[in-house]
C-alpha cells in the first residue's frame, strides 16, 4: 500500500556515510583499504593472475566449461515438520525447476534425540524435519529416486545414523550405494566454534567425522563425505578474511585426519566440498569465491596427490541469512538477490537462496517459489552464464582478490601455529575472533555506520508482516512423530537392536573399527537415532563446550552510542543497590548462540551484570539458575521457533518459584502475530532482528525502573 | 522482607530465599545494608562441621572445570555443596559477564547444590568481604561445603585465606627449567598446590611441574597450619587425579581439626571481621549523613576548583561527620 504523501513532511534524506566523495580509502571490515580507483598498477605484485579455470590452482573455477557447459544447480535447503509434509514440498519443488535437495533437520534429530526426549519436545518438527528412524528416511524420499537425484544433507552432529538411515533407506528403494550422489555436511569443527550443534567431545567427534569419510571414499564414489562450512561463521559475525581461513583450516584437519587413517589423499579430498556464506559486500564476496579455490590448492599441494581434481575445490553457497529484516520483507528479494549475483559472479557450484520471509519465520510456499525463481532469473534471463569467469582482470577484483588471500594466510597461519584447528578451538582463538568480529559489526549498525535500508537508515512507516507466514502444528507433528516411533519400536526384533547397539558401543572401543557400518547395521535392524546416539553417548560421554564471553567490542566499535543506557543503568544501580543483572538464556536445543553472546557481551558494556546460560536448556532449568543467581531480567534469544511454547513455560515456571516479579523478555525471530500472545502471557518485551541493543538495554532499564522504583521521565 | 523472614526461609533451606539473602549482602544500598547486618547476626553461629575451600589460580586454569568435578561427586555421595564464585567487573562499564552456570551446568543444576556468580564489583572492602558474608548464608542455609572460586590475581588470593579453610591454588604445566612462578607468596596462601589439566600431551610435563614445585617448597618454611602445601596434578577431563585432590583435602581438613588450627583459623579470622564490619557500619553511616552527603559535593568541587587540597577537604569532611 503507498503511503499518504500528503500526510508526510517534506525533507530530504539524511546524507548516509557513503554519500560523499571520500578521499581517504574505505576500511572493510577485513581491515583491508579500499580506494576509489583501481588501475593496471594494483596488479604489478600478485602471483595468481596467470590461471586458467579448470587448472590449478583454479583461480576462475573448478571446472573448464565452467556454466557454459552447464549453470549452477539450484538447491534450496527445507524440511519441516513430518516426513510426509517434506516429501510433498520437495517434490513440489522439483517439479518447479529445482535441481538439487538439501535436507533441513529439526534440532532434535541434530543433538541426538528421539522426538519423545523430555528435553526435546518442543522443538520436534519446528527447524526442520523430524528424522527418528529409517521409516522417517524412507518417506521423506518417497516417489524421488535416490539414483538420480543428488541430495545434500546438512548433518553434524548425529551424523552416523543420519548417514546410515540415509544409506538403508536407498538401499530398500533398490539403489546401490556407489550409485548415490550428494553431500553430507559432516564438519563438526565448525560447530565447536560457531554452531554448537555437536553431541560428543571433540576427540570422538573427530573419529566419527573420519569414520564417514573413510566410508565414503570405499563404498559411495560420487558422495562428498563432508561439506566443511564457512557459512555459519559468516552468520555467525565472521568477515570474509575469517572465514575463509578457519573454513579451510578446518578443511586441512580432516585432511590430516583422513591422512592418519591410512586414507590416500585421492581417495577423499575430490570429495571434500565447501560451503560458504553470501553478504552483502558484493565484491568482497566475490573475491572470497576466487581465494578460496586459489588457497585450497596451495594447502593440498604438499600432499602431493596424483589426481589434480584433489586439488580442486567445489563448494556450495547460500545468501545470508543474518542480512535479512524483519521490517519491510520485501526488501529482502533485492538482497538476496544481489547476494546471489555475487555468488554466481564467484562461480558456485549450487546456491540456495533465502526466502523473503526467513527474518520471521520458515519460507512460506509463496516465498520458497520466489526464492528459488530468483536464481532461475539469473540462470535464464539474465546471460550471466556466457562467459567464464566475468571478473577476471578486473584491476579491482583482482587486487581484492589478492588482498584477501594474504589476510586470509596469515590468519591461517595463527591456526598453524597454535597447532592445527582443533588445538585453535580448545584455546578459544577462532570463537574469540568472530565474537568480537559480531560485537564490533553489531556497534556499526546501532550507530548507523553500516546502512540497512529501511532499518537504520531511510525508515519508511507503515512495515506490515506478511499475513501468510508458514506455521508448524506443533501438536499433530509431534503426535504423529510419537506414534510412528512407537510402531517401529514395536514391530521390530527387540534382541536383534539390542546386540546390533552392543556392537556398536564396542565398535566404539575399537579406533580402527569403521562406526559408520556398525551404524548401518543398527539403522537395518530399527534402531532409532536417539537409540544409535545414546549407545555412543554411552561411551564418549556427551559434550558441555563454552568459551568465556570477553567484553568491551561492542563498547570500543561505539561507544557514544551507549550513554544513555549507561547513565539509565548508573541510575537503576543507585537505587537498588546493584547492578541490573539479566540472565541471558538459549531454551531448546537451538544452538545458534551469535544473538546471545552478542546480546551478553553488548549489555555487559552497557553496565549489566550478564549471567550466561548453558545451551540447551529447558526452561525449569532456567527458571532455577534465575531464581539462584536472583536476576531482575531473563532474555530469552530464540531462532528456532520453539519459542510459542517454551516461553510461556519459563514464566509459568517461574511464578512457580515464587519468582513472578523476575521480567522475561525475547528477542530473535519471534513472528507479529504471536506478539500479542505472548505478551498476554507476561512476557515483558519482544525486540525482533534489527534492534538496536543500546535502545533495548535502555528499555529493559526503563521496564525495571518502572517495576522497582518510580517511574521515570524520558 | 523482614530479617526473621530471611534467617526462616534460610534455615529451612529455601533457595529462594538464600538468593535474595546473597543479594542482600552484595548490595550498595545502606538500607539493605543495615538489614543485611541484622540477617547475618542471626544466623549466627555458623554450624560446625563445615568446610570452606577456597579455589585460585590464573584465569582460564580450569578452576571452574575442576570445582564443577569435585562438587559433583560430593553431591553423588548425598553431600550439599555451595559454589561462590567472583567474576571480574570492568571498571569502564561497570558491568560484568558471569559465566559460571555454564562452566558448570552440572553442579548448577543439581538439587543439592547451589551455585552463585557475584560480579566482582566495585565493592568496599572487596570481593572476599561479600563472600565471606554469603558463606555464612549458605552454611546457615545446611551447605556443608562452600567453595570460593577466585580470580587469580594475587591479591585476592590472600583475600581469600582470609575467608576460608583450605586454600587450593590451580597451576598450569610450565615449560623451561626453572619456575620462575614460585614464590614465597604462593607457599604461604596456598594448602594445596595442582598441576590442572594435566593430560594428553600435558600429562608429563606437568609431571615434571609437579616435581619442580615439590622441590621448590622445601625451600620454604611451612604455612601457619604447620604443613607444607601438598602438590598434585589433576585432569577434569580424563577424571585423573581428582579423587587424590578431594582426598588431599580431606587430609587436610582432618590434621587441622585434629592440630586445632581450623578452630583457631576461624577465630582469628573472626576477630579481624569485627573491624572490618565495623568499617563498613561507619563508612555507610558517613556516606548516608545528610550533612556529609552536601558538604562531600561542595568538597568535591573546591577540590576540582583547585581551592583546596583533596587532603584538607577529607578533613573537613570528617569534622562535618563528628560535629553532626
Amino acid at each position: 500500500m503507498l503511503p499518504d504523501f500528503t500526510s508526510i513532511p517534506y525533507r530530504t534524506a539524511r546524507h548516509t556515510p557513503r554519500g560523499s566523495v571520500r578521499r581517504a580509502p574505505w576500511m572493510t571490515p577485513e581491515g583491508t583499504p579500499i580506494k576509489s580507483l583501481y588501475s593496471e598498477a594494483d596488479l604489478q605484485e600478485l602471483g595468481h593472475l596467470d590461471s586458467l579455470p579448470g587448472l590449478p590452482p583454479f583461480l576462475g573455477g573448478p571446472y573448464a566449461t565452467m556454466y557454459t557447459g552447464r549453470p549452477w544447480t539450484v538447491r534450496q535447503y527445507a524440511g519441516f515438520s513430518t516426513a510426509e509434509e517434506s516429501n510433498a514440498f520437495y517434490r513440489n519443488a522439483l517439479a518447479a525447476g529445482q535441481r538439487g535437495l538439501s535436507v533441513a533437520f529439526d534440532l532434535p534429530t541434530h543433538r541426538g534425540y528421539d522426538s519423545d526426549h523430555e528435553r526435546v519436545l518442543g522443538d520436534v518438527g519446528k527447524a526442520g524435519v523430524a528424522v527418528d528412524s529409517v521409516e522417517d528416511m524412507k518417506l521423506l524420499f518417497e516417489g524421488i529416486p535416490l539414483a538420480r537425484q543428488s541430495v545434500s544433507m546438512t548433518m553434524n552432529g548425529a551424523v552416523l545414523p543420519v548417514m546410515a538411515f540415509f544409506i538403508v533407506a536407498a538401499e530398500e528403494q533398490g539403489t546401490p550405494l556407489h550409485a548415490l550422489r550428494g553431500t553430507i555436511q559432516n564438519d563438526i569443527l565448525k560447530e565447536f566454534m560457531v554452531r554448537n550443534t555437536f553431541i560428543y567431545p571433540p576427540g570422538p567427534s573427530m573419529r566419527i567425522t573420519r569414520d564417514v569419510i573413510a566410508y565414503c571414499a570405499a563404498h559411495m564414489p560420487r558422495f562428498n563425505s563432508v561439506s566443511v562450512s564457512g557459512y555459519h561463521m559468516h552468520e555467525a559475525g565472521a568477515p570474509a578474511d575469517l572465514e575463509l581461513a578457519y573454513t579451510l583450516a578446518n578443511g586441512l584437519e580432516y585432511v590430516r585426519a583422513s591422512l592418519e587413517a591410512g586414507l590416500n589423499i585421492d581417495d577423499f579430498a575430490p570429495r571434500i566440498s565447501f560451503f560458504f556464506g553470501i553478504g552483502m559486500h558484493h565484491y568482497m564476496e566475490i573475491a572470497k569465491l576466487r581465494a578460496a579455490r586459489c588457497l585450497w590448492a596451495r594447502l593440498i599441494k604438499p600432499f602431493a596427490p596424483s589426481n589434480w581434481k584433489s586439488l580442486a575445490l567445489r563448494m556450495h553457497c547460500q545468501t545470508s541469512g543474518f542480512s535479512l529484516t524483519a521490517q519491510h520483507p520485501l526488501n529482502n528479494i533485492v538482497r538476496t538477490t544481489a547476494e546471489a549475483l555475487a555468488a554466481v559472479f564467484g562461480h558456485t557450484q549450487s546456491l540456495h537462496t533465502n526466502a523473503l520471509d526467513e527474518a520471521l519465520a520458515l519460507p512460506s510456499a509463496p516465498a520458497a517459489r520466489i526464492a528459488r525463481n530468483t536464481q532461475l532469473f539469473l540462470a535464464e534471463e539474465a546471460d550471466v552464464t556466457r562467459a567464464i569467469d566475468p571478473w577476471a582482470g578486473s584491476y579491482f577484483v583482482e587486487a581484492l582478490t589478492g588482498k584477501l588471500m594474504q589476510r586470509a594466510w596469515s590468519q591461517l597461519q595463527e591456526i598453524e601455529e597454535a597447532g592445527g584447528m582443533t588445538a585453535a578451538i580448545a584455546q578459544g582463538i577462532p570463537k574469540m575472533r568472530i565474537e568480537a568480529a559480531a560485537a564490533r559489526k553489531q556497534a556499526r549498525i546501532d550507530s548507523r555506520k553500516d546502512v540497512v535500508v529501511g532499518v537504520n537508515h531511510f525508515r519508511a512507516p507503515g512495515s506490515k508482516p506478511p499475513s501468510d507466514l508458514m506455521t508448524v502444528a506443533h501438536e499433530a507433528v509431534l503426535s504423529q512423530q510419537l506414534q510412528r516411533l512407537n510402531r517401529v519400536r514395536a514391530t521390530r526384533g527387540p534382541i536383534v537392536v539390542r546386540q546390533v547397539l552392543d556392537g556398536l558401543r564396542a565398535a566404539a572401543q575399537k579406533p580402527r573399527a569403521n562406526l559408520l557400518e556398525w551404524a548401518v547395521r543398527a539403522a537395518r535392524a530399527r534402531a532409532t537415532l536417539g537409540e544409535i546416539s545414546q549407545a555412543l553417548e554411552q561411551e564418549f560421554g556427551r559434550h558441555e563446550g563454552t568459551v568465556p564471553l570477553a567484553a568491551g567490542a561492542y563498547l570500543a566499535e561505539s561507544p557514544g552510542t551507549s550513554q544513555e543506557s549507561l547513565a539509565l543503568s548508573d541510575h537503576f544501580a543507585a537505587l537498588e543497590g546493584r547492578r541490573a543483572r539479566i540472565l541471558v538464556a538459549k531454551l531448546g536445543q537451538d544452538g545458534h548462540d551469535r544473538g546471545a553472546r552478542v546480546i551478553a557481551t553488548a549489555f555487559a558494556d552497557m553496565g549489566f551484570d550478564v549471567d550466561v546460560g548453558p545451551l540447551f536448556s529447558t526452561p525449569e532449568e532456567v527458571a532455577r539458575q534465575a531464581v539462584d543467581n536472583d536476576v531482575h531480567v531473563v532474555g530469552v534469544s530464540s531462532l528456532a521457533g520453539a519459542h510459542a511454547i517454551l516461553v510461556p513455560q519459563l514464566v509459568e515456571h517461574l511464578r512457580t518459584l515464587g519468582r513472578p516479579d523476575i521480567l522475561v523478555i525475547l528477542g530473535g525471530i519471534v513472528p507479529q502475530e504471536d506478539h500479542n500472545a505472548l505478551l498476554e502471557q507476561g512476557i515483558a518485551a519482544i525486540f525482533g532482528p534489527g534492534t538496536v541493543v543500546t535502545e533495548a538495554a535502555a528499555q529493559v532499564l526503563r521496564l525495571l525502573l518502572n517495576e522497582h522504583h518510580e517511574p521515570v521521565q524520558r | 522482607m523482614s530479617a526473621a523472614d530471611y534467617v526462616h526461609g534460610i534455615r529451612q533451606g529455601d533457595r529462594n530465599v538464600l538468593a535474595r539473602a546473597i543479594t542482600l549482602v552484595e548490595s550498595t544500598h545502606p538500607e539493605d545494608r543495615a538489614l543485611a547486618r541484622q540477617v547475618l547476626s542471626l544466623c549466627h553461629p555458623a554450624p560446625e562441621e563445615t568446610l570452606r575451600i577456597a579455589v585460585t589460580g590464573a584465569p582460564g586454569v580450569g578452576k571452574s572445570t575442576l570445582i564443577e568435578a569435585l562438587g559433583k561427586r560430593l553431591v553423588a555421595r548425598g553431600q550439599r555443596v555451595a559454589v561462590l564464585a567472583a567474576d571480574p567487573t570492568s571498571i569502564r562499564t561497570r558491568g560484568s559477564i558471569l559465566g559460571d552456570k555454564t562452566r558448570m551446568p552440572g553442579l548448577g543444576l543439581a538439587a543439592n547444590a547451589f551455585v552463585r556468580p557475584s560480579p566482582a564489583g566495585i565493592v568496599p572492602g572487596g570481593v572476599s568481604h561479600a563472600a565471606q558474608q554469603a558463606i555464612q548464608l549458605c552454611e546457615a542455609a545446611g551447605y556443608t561445603f562452600t567453595f570460593v572460586e577466585t580470580v587469580g590475581a594475587g591479591q585476592s588470593e590472600v583475600a581469600a585465606r582470609h575467608i576460608t579453610d583450605v586454600v587450593l591454588l590451580l597451576v598450569l604445566a610450565h615449560a623451561g627449567d626453572e619456575l620462575q612462578a614460585i614464590k614465597r607468596g604462593i607457599v604461604e596462601t596456598a594448602d594445596i598446590i595442582t598441576v590442572a589439566k594435566a593430560d594428553g600431551t600435558a600429562a608429563s610435563l606437568s609431571k615434571t611441574t609437579q616435581r619442580q614445585y615439590q622441590r621448590s617448597i622445601r625451600l620454604f618454611p611451612p604455612g601457619p597450619s604447620g604443613l607444607r602445601p601438598r602438590v598434585l596434578t589433576c585432569s577434569a577431563v580424563s577424571q585423573d587425579g581428582l579423587a587424590q585432590v578431594w582426598k588431599a583435602v580431606e587430609a587436610f581438613e582432618e590434621a587441622i581439626r585434629t592440630s586445632g588450627h581450623l578452630e583457631r583459623n576461624r577465630t582469628v579470622q573472626a576477630r579481624d571481621w569485627v573491624l572490618q564490619a565495623a568499617t563498613d557500619a561507619l563508612r555507610d553511616d558517613f556516606l548516608q549523613h545528610p550533612a556529609v552527603k552536601e558538604r562531600l559535593r561542595q568538597m568535591q568541587e573546591e577540590v576540582a576548583r583547585g581551592k583546596r587540597g583533596p587532603w584538607a577537604a577529607a578533613e573537613e569532611l570528617v569534622r562535618t561527620y563528628r560535629c553532626a
